[in-house]
């Protein structure tokens, strides 16, 4: 080996490093819509969305190494948004105690149906019992624990595997927090119908 | 009123998830061809989600994009 072939290496490897970076930068932020849209609805306002998607992607921006290349750069962003909002002591406030959940899935729907007196309603009409501020008041009214699988899996699209791995708990409990979260979300709107 | 078929709405929530096995998702299938009751539900479960999805969607602000794109590392 001479002595400046290590130099020129040395080089070379921060040239690709630089590159990877900048690559990854471009991709996180190309996917900042869809991980905005999965924040607005972890927090209540838009204020505290913007404030954490900006903290979030600050701590992603310097710790892009970790990112494995080819894994799934969306949930690894979200997973640095969620242990962020988590961190914020948000969950000092434990989640409340709940009303007791209806016990059928169809609950929502019979209610709505009942309302219309009709014999058979088009799926539709009975949609629009339901007005698009009630649907934005009754996620927001979802305890949290519950919401954060609600929001991941219903708006974020993700599986169930890749929603345990953003939140770091089994996929068992990811499952039963989505059952109780879509029947909590069923009860508030059901509350908020327009009747 | 509803079909009073307790499985198969159990089942609803994870076939719509697409989580069941093939067998399952037959049985699921079949059970909805036959079940107007049922049937209806499962379309109302469908444009649930999708009209959840929309009404609470809200636009990043572009102020918002410049931001994070500022936050980059310079050089």
């Amino acid at each position: 080996m001479s002595e400046s072939a290590p130099t020129s290496a040395e080089t070379r490897r921060l040239a690709e490093v630089a590159r990877d970076r900048v690559r990854f930068e471009e991709e996180a932020l190309e996917l900042s819509d869809q991980v905005y849209r999965v924040a607005r609805r972890l927090v209540g306002s838009r204020e505290e969305a913007e404030d954490l998607m900006q903290e979030a992607y600050a701590r992603a921006f310097r710790s892009w190494q970790q990112y494995q290349p080819g894994t799934n750069l969306r949930a690894w962003l979200l997973r640095i948004l969620t242990n962020l909002n988590i961190d914020r002591g948000r969950r000092a406030q434990r989640t409340p105690d709940m009303q007791p959940l209806e016990e059928g899935d169809y609950f929502l729907y019979n209610k709505l149906e009942s309302t219309l007196g009709d014999e058979n309603p088009d799926e539709d009409r009975v949609i629009e019992r339901l007005s698009q501020n009630s649907v934005v008041e009754a996620l927001a009214e979802v305890p949290h624990d519950f919401r954060d699988v609600l929001v991941l899996v219903d708006l974020g699209e993700f599986s169930y595997a890749e929603a345990a791995q953003i939140l770091d708990i089994p996929v068992g409990t990811v499952m039963s927090r989505l059952h109780r979260g879509r029947r909590a979300l069923k009860q508030n709107l059901a509350e908020k119908a327009v009747i | 009123m509803s079909c009073g078929c307790g499985d198969c709405e159990k089942m609803m929530q994870p076939y719509l998830d697409g989580v069941l096995s093939d067998e399952q998702v037959r049985e699921a299938q079949a059970h909805l061809a036959d079940c107007p009751g049922c049937e209806k539900r499962y379309r109302f479960e469908v444009s649930l989600r999708r009209f959840v999805r929309v009404a609470v969607y809200e636009e990043m602000a572009p102020e918002l994009k410049v931001k994070l794109s500022s936050l980059r590392a310079p050089g």
